[in-house]
């Protein structure tokens, strides 16, 4: 028997005093104007039942201190609503180290209750969302502050119950699309992700999005990356933060094989050519060159060798600098559209 | 067998056992023996009569044995797992006890086999009624399976006829069956570096050694690892027995794609003899250099190649599939300056869409960064310049 949970507010009120008592609560967490107080007062409307690493002796099963379904899924919309979608909170590394330990505690609740099927879906797409969205916006942080590895693993988790979800429960799930979409461009390259989407059902496979997904990631291992480049482009902003982190990878590698195939002493190709491939700016292009160690003449014509390509140094490819074709889908849309997936 | 009381049953049992008589005792303990069938030994509660003839460990496991007798007969086998978890624990206790020796390597290899069986048709059982999570059970029967595996691959004081380690390739080829069935590939990692540094890696039996080599090949397969996994699933095809033309079928499913990546295609006899016809016009289209001849096979045959897990080697195959294809252009101009133009135009026939010049260069470029292509592009005079020696190196000494 699952345990039972009858937690009405996002955070169980003994956990609400203890914190408050130890001073413990998160800044998020306060009524306004008691911040600077010796000990801050908690305000039952913002505060969130936080993250806490499972302990022997450690009884998590308490029903007052378990949030049901319908509470859990409340608590995510305010994570998203009120904090990760403000406008007003800064920095956002802080908003997101908050949201992320916040959700991961809406996940051990929902793993203590054994909770499946719609319920299930419905807190994880959000939160998946909100993992891809964070690894675009936090790209270039630093580690101490932001490891995209440590983002990495729980979105994997995230999006490999989801899909599980999706096979195992009976649904419908109207928005299968397009999570299956963002899973394979953000696994782009990988043999599972792919074979996974080649065994969902065929009306799935046909969609416009998954369609568009296969070609990108068949583009990828078939190293046509002037193809895939072009393909991007009819992404939306969500479905190019999933794939931002394969960008890097991408241009490398179209610069490596070019490197390659037009080695001769008399190599010059138009750097302008070159930056539309790219999807880049021609300065940005030049500047990308010559991290790579891959000379650009005053005329601007790139001067491919095989020998003069280079691995950049730790550091010195800032990814941030050259990923405005993800940045200039997100226009007008806000934070909070984007993980509810409204674009 | 299917007569006997539960006494003369417990009797031959404890005999077996006091006699070391593997392979007997394996069979009173297998579901492939017609004792399973037999009513009387079908018991809800046999512990007692267990107790009284048997020593610990064996009365708890051949207890836990017929009361899964009972859950078959009743065609429960999320029950029947259960219990066949319980013999297995309790074999497992007996066989640790035995210092040097290894009689029991018949009785582990029955009670590891059904294991693995049980645990299948649970989560079939399961999956009807909606429930439990798929992969579960197996992977609970791996851990056990793995138990096993490390009291045999540990048994180092026993001289080689006795020694444990003779169960580790039966073992590896179960867990492989579940790893591949779970989609955990990576758990493979382990036990074939086991097997690799074992001194008996070659003295396992024919049969277990094509098993073994048919897995570890298509787990090179899947980690890109080609001539490795030809070699292996060569091997595996070759010694198979002739009569299993099943497995040799099977075999040939993942031989060919691999086979095909490093040149080499094979005879339409061959394809028929197998019925394997799915793979004639992915040959063709690739020999031919025919990439509309390839998406439509792909296409005609994409559930066939999806459920053998081979679809996504196969595309691999396009990048051979223009390899040829710009071969054909070289052969027919007969110039080593070749217009970008004309491949342009070979791709434009057929029907690859939206391809333009700027994808035809980087089509090139990689050919020539994989070393299919010897040469070089020139963009001010948009023309391919080959090599005068052997431009279009051969497959097999490329990749």
């Amino acid at each position: 028997m699952a345990p039972r949970a009858s937690c009405q507010t996002m955070c169980p009120a003994q956990e609400l005093r203890n914190r408050e008592s130890q001073n413990r609560l998160h800044c998020f967490e306060v009524v306004p104007g008691t911040e600077s107080f010796r000990k801050p007062k908690g305000d039952p409307l913002r505060a969130v039942k936080e993250y806490s690493r499972p302990a022997a002796g450690k009884d998590v099963t308490k029903p007052s201190c378990l949030r049901p379904p319908d509470v859990l899924l409340k608590t995510v919309c305010y994570l998203i609503d009120e904090i990760a979608g403000s406008t007003s909170l800064h920095p956002w590394t802080e908003v997101y180290s908050f949201v992320f330990d916040r959700l991961r505690s809406v996940k051990q609740d929902m793993i203590i209750q054994r909770l499946s099927g719609k319920d299930c879906v419905a807190i994880l797409e959000p939160t998946v969302r909100f993992h891809i969205y964070a690894s675009y916006r936090l790209c270039g942080e630093p580690l101490r502050i932001y490891d995209p590895r440590i983002n990495d693993t729980h979105l994997q988790e995230y999006l490999s119950w989801l899909f599980d979800c999706y096979k195992t429960g009976s649904g419908p799930y109207p928005n299968q699309e397009e999570f299956q979409t963002l899973g394979l461009l953000y696994n782009l390259g990988s043999s599972p992700a792919a074979q996974d989407i080649l065994e969902l059902p065929e009306r799935l496979r046909q969609t416009p999005s998954l369609k568009l997904a296969l070609a990108i990631n068949r583009a990828f291992l078939e190293g046509n990356h002037v193809h895939l480049l072009r393909l991007v482009q009819k992404l939306d902003f969500l479905q190019a933060c999933a794939l931002h982190r394969h960008l890097v990878t991408c241009r490398r590698h179209l610069l490596l094989i070019y490197c390659h195939g037009y080695h001769s002493r008399n190599c010059r190709f138009p750097l302008d050519r070159l930056a539309q491939l790219l999807s880049l700016e021609p300065s940005l292009t030049a500047e990308l060159c010559q991290v790579y160690g891959i000379e650009v003449n005053q005329h601007n014509q790139v001067l491919f060798s095989k020998s003069a390509f280079t691995e950049p140094e730790q550091g010195s490819l800032d990814c941030k600098l050259y990923h405005s074709i993800v940045s200039e889908k997100q226009r007008g849309l806000t934070v909070k559209s984007i993980i509810h997936g409204c674009t | 067998m299917a007569h006997i009381t539960i006494n003369q049953y417990l009797q031959q049992i404890n005999q077996a056992i006091e006699n070391h008589e593997g392979s007997f005792c394996a069979e009173l303990l297998s579901f492939k023996h017609p004792h399973v069938a037999n009513p009387r030994l079908q018991l809800a509660s046999p512990e007692e009569k267990c107790q009284q003839i048997l020593e610990p460990p064996y009365d708890e496991m051949v207890a836990a044995h017929l009361r899964c007798t009972y859950a078959v007969a009743n065609h429960d086998f999320v029950e029947a797992y259960k219990f066949q978890t319980l013999v297995v624990q309790s074999f497992l206790r007996a066989f640790q006890s035995h210092k040097e020796e290894n009689w029991a390597l018949p009785v582990m290899s029955a009670v590891t086999l059904d294991l693995r069986i049980f645990a299948n048709n649970a989560e079939q059982q399961l999956q009807k009624k909606g429930k439990g999570q798929p992969g579960e059970m197996l992977e609970k029967a791996a851990e056990q399976l793995m138990s096993c595996f490390r009291v045999c691959a540990s048994d180092n004081r026993a001289g080689i006829d006795d020694s444990k380690k003779w169960g580790m390739m039966f073992l590896s080829n179960q867990l492989f069956k579940i790893y591949f069935k779970i989609n955990k590939l990576h758990l493979c990692k382990p036990l074939i570096r086991a097997i690799d540094s074992s001194n008996l890696k070659n003295e396992y039996s024919p049969a277990q050694k094509v098993t073994y080599k048919y897995y570890v090949g298509r787990k090179a397969m899947f980690d890109s690892d080609f001539k490795t996994a030809e070699e292996l699933l060569s091997f595996a095809f070759d010694r198979c027995h002739r009569s299993s033309q099943k497995n040799k079928r099977m075999i040939l499913i993942y031989l060919l794609p691999v086979k095909m990546l490093l040149g080499h295609m094979p005879t339409h006899q061959l394809l028929r003899k197998y019925d394997l016809i799915q793979f004639a016009d992915v040959t063709k289209a690739v020999s031919e250099g025919n990439l509309l001849l390839l998406n439509e096979a792909l296409s005609k045959h994409e559930t066939f190649f999806i459920r053998c897990g081979i679809f996504l080697i196969l595309e691999k195959l396009k990048i051979i599939t223009y390899r040829n294809l710009f071969k054909k252009v070289y052969l027919l101009l007969k110039t080593h300056q070749l217009p970008l133009d004309a491949f342009l135009v070979a791709l434009r026939m057929m029907q690859v869409e939206d391809v333009d010049i700027d994808e035809v260069q980087c089509l090139l470029a990689n050919l020539i960064y994989m070393g299919h292509i010897k040469g070089y592009i020139s963009h001010q005079h948009q023309k391919l310049v080959v090599s005068k020696q052997n431009p279009f190196p051969p497959l097999s000494s490329v990749s």
